[in-house]
C-alpha cells in the first residue's frame, strides 16, 4: 500500500444559522470544522476527541460526504470525493460506513433487523441473489455476536448493546474499508461498552479496516486508537501517536483534557479539579480571535489573541497548533 | 445517633398495562450525617427511583413499600404537604438535566429570589442579595449577567451551577445529585465535581451522588453502594470497594473500565451478556446469568446483604460459604 488511504486537506464545514428577527432575518455562518488536515493509513484507528460542538461529528460526516465541505478536500484512495462523478462516488460509498451514538434511533423501527442489515447490500450489490444476501446477513450476525435467529426481530426487541451490534453489522456488510464510529459506546452501559470496544477491535484485526473513532471519553479513546487528534471549536489542537499524546501532550488543551479525566481511583480528589480548566467553551458562532483556546488557556499571551497559531510539526507524525508549545507543561 | 436517612426494605413497583415492573427490590441502607455516598449502577438499576420514592416524587403508576426515615421520622408515603417542609429545605435534589428543574420563562435571578423568599422568608431586597451571593458561592462566571439570563441562554455547566445554587440556598442536610455531570463535557464535569466537593467541605452537607460512572464516584464519595437489577450488590467504603471488591459484578465492572493505565494491546475483560429484565424476578442471584463464578446454589437461593451495618459486604454466596 503506497500513500494513505484517506487524506483530509484543510477541510472546512460551515452551517448557515438563520436568526429570524421581527423585520429581518439575519444569516450567520457557524464554522463547525475549520481547516483540518490529516491522513489515515490502512488498518489504522484515529481517535478524535473534543468537547461538545468541537466539530467531531461534522468532520466525520464531511468525510463521508453526508454534509458538504465549504472548503478543502477529502481524498479517498486517490479520488477527490467532492469532485468525482456520481457513479464513482456511489461505488466508493460502499467502502465508507458510519456507526452512530444512539443505536436505537439509528435503526428503522418498522423493519426486521435482518432486513436492516441486508439493506446496504441491496443498494451496493444489487446483483447477488436473495439467498446469497440472506447467507451474508446470517454470517454477519454471527460475526458481531448475535444469533442468526435474531434477524426476524424488530429493533425495539433488542437492548441498546444488541442494537449497536446490529448497527455495526449493517455498516460492515458491504465490507467497507473505513468505518466512522461516532460516539459508538457513549450511550451504552459500562458493562456493555467493553463488549462493543472489543468487537470493533476484533473486526479491525480480521478485516484490516481503518477506523475514525469519535469519542468524548479519553480513556475509551486511548484504548481504541493508534493515533489521537484533539479538536477544539472546529480546529485541530494536536495530533500524534497515542502514547506520545498521552505521555507527552504538548498542547495546553490536551493536557487539561487528560487532567480532567476522572479515574476509578479512590485517592483522586476532585477538590482542585475545578481549576484544571476554568471557564466555559465559547460559542462557535463567535469564536475568540487568534487561538480559539486562548480564553481558557493558562499560558496565553497577547500574541495568542492576535495570531492564529500554525499547525506545527514538532516530531514525526506529531503536530501541535500552539504558539507556546515549548512552554506547555509536559508532566 | 440515628442516621440521616434510614432506608429499610424499600421496593418500588410500576404498573404498566397488565404487567408489573419492579425497579427497586427490598433495599436497605443508611446515609450517615456528613457522608458522601455514591449510588452506582447501570441504567435501570433503580438508582433514581430509590430516591424519588424517598422524596415522594414517584410517577403516578408507581407504588413504594418499606420504610424511609429522615432523622428517625418516617417519610415514605406520607402526605405531600408533610414532605414539602423537607424538600428544598432539608433535602435538595439536582438532576442530570438542569432544565427540568428550572422554569424556562423566568430569569435565573427571579427563580433563586423566589426560593429565598419562600424558604427563608426574605424580603425582595434581601432575596436579590441572596441570589447574587448564591451564584458567587457556586462560582458562577459573571454572576451579574447570569441573574438576568433565562435558563436556555446558559450553558449546561452554568445551568447545573444554578441548580446547585437553588439546592443549597437553605443549607440542606442532604443534597441528592442524580447524574449531575453526565450531560457535561469532561472539563466542565471536573469543575462541577470540584464544586460539589467544596460545598461539602464548607457546608458539611451530606451528598448522595447517583451515577453510572464509577470513576466519577471514586473521587468524591466516602462510601459506595453498587446497585444491580434494583438490588444492593455491594456496599463499603470507597477504597474497600475499589481496591478489594467482594462482588463479582463490582469486580467485573472495575476490570472492564478502560483507564489511562490499562494496556491497549489486550482486550478489555468485558462482562458478557445483558443486564436482567425489570419485569422478571428470579429466585436466585440477579447476576447469576453473567457471573463467571456461578454455583448451583446461586440460581435457587438469593444472597442477601444488609448494608446498614456499615461494614464492607456483598450480596454473594461466595462471601457466605
Ligand atoms: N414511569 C415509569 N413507568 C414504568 N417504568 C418506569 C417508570 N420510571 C422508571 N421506570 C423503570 O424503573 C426502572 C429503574 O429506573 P431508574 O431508577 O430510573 O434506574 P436508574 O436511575 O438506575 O437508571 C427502569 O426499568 C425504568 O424503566
Ligand atoms: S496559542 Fe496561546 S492561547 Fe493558544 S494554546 Fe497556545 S499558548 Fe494557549
Ligand atoms: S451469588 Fe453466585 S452468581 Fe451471584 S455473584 Fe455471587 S457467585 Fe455470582
Ligand atoms: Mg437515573
Amino acid at each position: 500500500m503506497t500513500g494513505p488511504l484517506l487524506t483530509v486537506e484543510s477541510l472546512c464545514v460551515d452551517y448557515e444559522q438563520r436568526r429570524a428577527g421581527l423585520f429581518s432575518s439575519r444569516a450567520r455562518t457557524l464554522r463547525a470544522v475549520d481547516g483540518i488536515s490529516f491522513e489515515l493509513a490502512e488498518g489504522e484507528t484515529l481517535g478524535i476527541v473534543g468537547e461538545t460542538g468541537c466539530g467531531k461529528t461534522s468532520l466525520g460526516k464531511a468525510i463521508l460526504q453526508l454534509v458538504k465541505a465549504s472548503a478543502g478536500r477529502v481524498i479517498w484512495r486517490g479520488v477527490d470525493l467532492a469532485r468525482t462523478d456520481a457513479e464513482t462516488l456511489t461505488r466508493l460509498r460502499s467502502e465508507l460506513q458510519i456507526v452512530f451514538q444512539d443505536p436505537l434511533s439509528a435503526l428503522n423501527p418498522r423493519m426486521p433487523v435482518g432486513e436492516i442489515v441486508s439493506e446496504p447490500l441491496r443498494v451496493h450489490a444489487p446483483d447477488i441473489s436473495a439467498k446469497e444476501r440472506q447467507a451474508a446477513v446470517a454470517a454477519m450476525f454471527e460475526r458481531v455476536g448475535l444469533r442468526t435467529e435474531m434477524t426476524r426481530g424488530y429493533p425495539n426487541e433488542f437492548s441498546a448493546g444488541q442494537c449497536q451490534r446490529i448497527s455495526i453489522a449493517r455498516a460492515m456488510i458491504t465490507q467497507p474499508r473505513l468505518l466512522v464510529c461516532d460516539e459508538p459506546v457513549s450511550a451504552l452501559d459500562v458493562s456493555i461498552q467493553a463488549q462493543i470496544c472489543n468487537l470493533l477491535r476484533r473486526l479491525q484485526r480480521e478485516t484490516g479496516i481503518s477506523i475514525l473513532f469519535i469519542s468524548h471519553d479519553l480513556s475509551v479513546l486511548r484504548y481504541m486508537s493508534h493515533r489521537v487528534m484533539v479538536l477544539y471549536l472546529g480546529r485541530l489542537m494536536e495530533i500524534g501517536r497515542r502514547d506520545e499524546l498521552f505521555d507527552n501532550p504538548r498542547h495546553p488543551y490536551s493536557r487539561a483534557l487528560i487532567d480532567a479525566i476522572p479515574e476509578a481511583d479512590p485517592n483522586q480528589s476532585p477538590l482542585g479539579m475545578a481549576d484544571a480548566l476554568p471557564g466555559e467553551i465559547p460559542s462557535a458562532l463567535d469564536p475568540p480571535s487568534g487561538c480559539v483556546f486562548r480564553t481558557r488557556c493558562p499560558i496565553a499571551t497577547p500574541e495568542c489573541a492576535r495570531e492564529r497559531p500554525p499547525d506545527e510539526c514538532i516530531a514525526e507524525s506529531h503536530r501541535v497548533s500552539c504558539h507556546h508549545w515549548r512552554q506547555a507543561r509536559s508532566q | 445517633m440515628s442516621p440521616l436517612l434510614e432506608i429499610r426494605g424499600l421496593s418500588v413497583r410500576f404498573d404498566v398495562g397488565d404487567a408489573t415492573l419492579t425497579a427497586v427490590r427490598d433495599l436497605s441502607f443508611d446515609i450517615a450525617e456528613g457522608q458522601c455516598v455514591g449510588i452506582v449502577g447501570e441504567s435501570g438499576a433503580g438508582k433514581s427511583q430509590t430516591f424519588l420514592a424517598a422524596l415522594g416524587l414517584l410517577a403516578e403508576n408507581a407504588k413504594a413499600e418499606g420504610s424511609v426515615r429522615y432523622r428517625g421520622r418516617e417519610i415514605l408515603n406520607v402526605p405531600r404537604r408533610e414532605l414539602d417542609t423537607l424538600r428544598g429545605r432539608r433535602i435538595a435534589m439536582v438532576f442530570q438535566d438542569p432544565l427540568s428543574g428550572l422554569t424556562p420563562t423566568l430569569r435565573v435571578g427571579r427563580q433563586i429570589e423566589e426560593a429565598a423568599r419562600r424558604h427563608l422568608g426574605m424580603n425582595a431586597r434581601q432575596a436579590r442579595a441572596k441570589a447574587r451571593e448564591m451564584l458567587e458561592t457556586v462560582r458562577m462566571p459573571d454572576a451579574e449577567h447570569c441573574l438576568d439570563a433565562y435558563p436556555f441562554e446558559l450553558s449546561g455547566g452554568m445551568r447545573q451551577r444554578v441548580m446547585i445554587a437553588l439546592g443549597m440556598i437553605c443549607r440542606p442536610d442532604l443534597l441528592i445529585a442524580d447524574e449531575p455531570t453526565t450531560a457535561l463535557d469532561v472539563t466542565i464535569q471536573a469543575q462541577i465535581l470540584g464544586l460539589l466537593a467544596e460545598m461539602r467541605r464548607e457546608l458539611n452537607t451530606s451528598i448522595v451522588l447517583i451515577t453510572h460512572d464509577l470513576a466519577v464516584a471514586a473521587g468524591l464519595c466516602d462510601r459506595i453502594m453498587i446497585l444491580y437489577n434494583g438490588r444492593l450488590m455491594e456496599s463499603g467504603t470507597t477504597s474497600e470497594v475499589f481496591t478489594s471488591p467482594k462482588h463479582p459484578y463490582t469486580a467485573g465492572l472495575l476490570a472492564s473500565l478502560p483507564s489511562l493505565a490499562s494496556d491497549p494491546a489486550t482486550d478489555l475483560p468485558a462482562i458478557s451478556g445483558q443486564p436482567p429484565d425489570a419485569f422478571v424476578t428470579t429466585p436466585g442471584c440477579a447476576f447469576a446469568e453473567r457471573c463467571l463464578q456461578v454455583m448451583d446454589r446461586c440460581r435457587i437461593e438469593r444472597p442477601v446483604l444488609a448494608a446498614h451495618e456499615g461494614r464492607h459486604a456483598a450480596a454473594c454466596h461466595l462471601n457466605t460459604k
